[in-house]
């Protein structure tokens, strides 16, 4: 079939709005590994703004990782089993419970940090350790963690699943662990990508919360584009977005699981 | 009340023992579900060992509840009492119970292959790696599905799907094997086919089996005994052909698919349609005493209501016709052809007919009944008579 023009047109502006989005990425990835940003690429290319960042802000990478594994953990093992509950048990308490901890996502980081800061400011050892941070970040993920998870369990009959299981002698954590957990592995997969992204991408709740040495990467990103020269706070950008971009393309791949392999294998027909 | 005390169900009892299967005791068991619905009547029934009990009735009379009871699924409420052989366990967890289940949704483990779910109630029960093997083999041989061991879940078919979970639920051994619908999900050939695979598998295993449906036809094919439900309440417990041939209530009667339907009276022992007499004696089955009525051959004096199959009456020559009726319908089924006829009673009646018999959609046919093939049940002419024998 011959293309018209409303073909081409559709296609003209698809890829300007692409350009539109794609060109500033291009454009800050390069100020960072450009030696002079004011006088343009002909000035030549560096790695050395890249190593500047890493030697100013390792410990503010390092930690935005280490929150990351640690919120991750947390939210896991807290949230499958919360999960669980929540689908199991559909009673006024647990969709309650659920509003409550969906609020956090609601709710402006800056003033969920403000009521942490009030209640527990206090406590001077606990307030400037990264575990503090570490609470704000369990706080805001949680939700995604959970309804990811409990949108995988309510899918699959779990009480059914659990009855065969019971039937043939397992007890509640056999079920659990050998039934439950591994059938909900794309919910709990997703999530924790969820989880991670989220962790070490948040800023708002992180920058109240942060002390002189518990910088995170956002919060040290805010800082260099406020006091370092552009080619820093460019190259900064380039770091994160390297951190960043492999989880998204994983979740990308993860949002529509089994897809492959519903190709592959067709269910068989009765004979 | 002596002709009601002998058609308890224990009267029944028919001799069904095998040996090796477990026998079961239900005594004195209600369900009250924590919003109030009672969900059984006080009941007692006994599953000898090694047979098939089958559970009959519409959806909600009581009988998945009843299954779910003996699983340890569901615990009765106080005063009830369940055993298996010798050993009570009333409050004794599903887990303990020794039980197979299977599930009309299958409830397999999609996460793991068909070797690994008939393995899995196996290595729960920690039993050795060789053992297990060899046990799993043997399953999957018996429901010929060895060729399909390392296969995922959702790459079977249902049928595949449903031996699979038949293999899971028999290679522990189980006291009992329960089956809630396991055929409801398949389409009608493969049920055909699945169920005389089942029968044939609780024939040789010679384990003590009960069986959920609403499905009539199945019941028949795989019961030793079936118990229909209605209500909470067992309506009538008997083998097939009792409970097929005689029915106790109008409601186990249209259950089983008499579903014509006739309003007669009884006169001096002889059934009264209209202008045609049939003497009681002719008649197949009748029972008198109301809708909990009772066998005592005598269907007294009073209102009855009469249920036939299409077998029930037949199609004749007008010179022997005891009625006239109007065909509405005709559909034909291969071996007969099935007539939907109206000005008989007072809604429409089937009958069926030799599938070459030419016949039109409107003509007048004329017919009589087959009286062996009716079931008449007497009804007091009162109700307050009626309450009294309740």
């Amino acid at each position: 079939m011959r293309r018209g023009w409303p073909f081409y047109a559709q296609l003209g502006l698809t890829v300007l709005l692409c350009l539109f989005i794609v060109v500033p990425i291009v454009m800050s990835a390069l100020a960072g590994v450009t030696v002079n940003v004011f006088k343009g690429l002909s000035s030549g290319l560096t790695l050395r703004w890249i190593f500047e960042v890493w030697e100013l802000y390792a410990q503010s990478i390092l930690l935005s990782l280490w929150l990351a594994v640690a919120c991750l953990v947390v939210t896991t093992l807290a949230g499958v089993p919360l999960a669980y509950v929540l689908v199991r048990r559909p009673n006024r308490l647990t969709r309650m419970f659920e509003e409550i901890l969906t609020l956090p996502v609601a709710i402006p980081g800056l003033a969920l940090a403000l009521a942490l800061l009030i209640t527990y400011g206090g406590f001077g050892s606990f307030r400037s350790s990264w575990v503090f941070i570490l609470i704000g970040h369990v706080l805001f993920t949680m939700p995604f963690m959970v309804r990811s998870v409990a949108a995988v369990m309510s899918a699959m009959d779990m009480k059914t699943l659990e009855e065969g299981a019971a039937s043939l002698g397992a007890g509640f954590w056999h079920r659990f662990l050998h039934v439950i957990v591994p059938n909900a592995m794309p919910g709990i997969l997703a999530g924790a990508l969820m989880v991670v992204t989220l962790s070490i991408g948040e800023f708002n709740l992180t920058w109240m919360l942060h002390t002189p040495l518990t910088k995170t990467l956002p919060v040290g990103l805010a800082d260099s584009y406020a006091s370092m020269r552009l080619e820093i706070g460019s190259a900064y950008t380039l770091i994160f977005f390297v951190l960043i971009m492999p989880l998204l393309i994983a979740m990308q791949m993860l949002a529509n699981p089994g897809k492959k392999r519903r190709a592959a294998s067709q269910p068989a027909e009765d004979e | 009340m002596n002709a009601t005390a002998m058609a308890q169900p224990g009267s029944q009892t028919v001799q069904t023992e095998k040996p090796g299967g477990t026998r079961i005791e239900l005594a004195g068991c209600t369900k009250t579900f924590p919003d109030g619905t009672r969900a059984l009547l006080p009941f007692d029934l006994t599953i000898n060992g090694g047979e098939t009990l089958v559970l009959l009735g519409p959806s909600g009379c009581g009988k998945t509840t009843i299954l779910r009871l003996i699983a340890g699924l569901e615990f009765p409420d106080a005063g009830g009492k369940i055993t298996f052989g010798a050993d009570d366990v009333t409050s004794q967890s599903i887990e303990k119970r020794r039980v197979g289940m299977v599930f009309q949704s299958y409830a397999l483990f999609p996460n793991m292959t068909v070797a690994e779910n008939v393995a899995y109630g196996l290595k729960v029960q920690k039993v050795e790696r060789r053992e297990r093997d060899e046990r799993v083999r043997a399953m999957l041989e018996m429901m010929h599905i060895d060729m399909l061991a390392d296969r995922r879940i959702d790459q079977l078919s249902g049928g595949q799907r449903q031996r699979v979970a038949l293999a899971r639920a028999i290679a522990l051994r189980p006291r009992v094997l329960l089956l809630d619908e396991p055929l409801t999900a398949l389409d009608a050939k493969l049920r055909v086919t699945l169920r005389t695979e089942i029968n044939s598998l609780l024939r040789k295993l010679g384990i003590t089996a009960i069986y959920v449906t609403h499905d009539q036809e199945e019941a028949m094919a795989l019961g030793d005994r079936i118990v229909v439900m209605q209500k909470g309440a067992i309506a009538q417990i008997g083998t097939p052909r009792e409970i097929y041939r005689a029915p106790r209530s109008p409601f186990v009667a249209d259950f089983v698919g008499a579903s014509n339907r006739l309003d007669g009276r009884i006169e001096q022992n002889s059934l009264v349609l209209g202008d045609i007499k049939i003497g009681l004696e002719q008649i197949g089955h009748a029972v008198a005493g109301g809708p909990n009525g009772h066998h005592d051959g005598n269907a007294g004096q009073g209102v009855a209501d009469v249920y036939f199959r299409a077998d029930g009456l037949a199609i004749c020559t007008p010179d022997q016709g005891q009625m006239r009726g109007r065909v509405e319908a005709i559909s034909y089924l291969g071996e007969k052809s099935r007539l939907t006829v109206s000005g008989i009673g007072e809604s429409a009646i089937t009958l069926d007919v030799d599938p070459d018999f030419q016949i039109a959609i409107g003509d007048d046919i004329h017919c009589r009944f087959n009286p062996e093939r009716l079931t008449v049940f007497g009804r007091y002419p009162d109700a307050r008579n009626a309450a009294q024998t309740m």
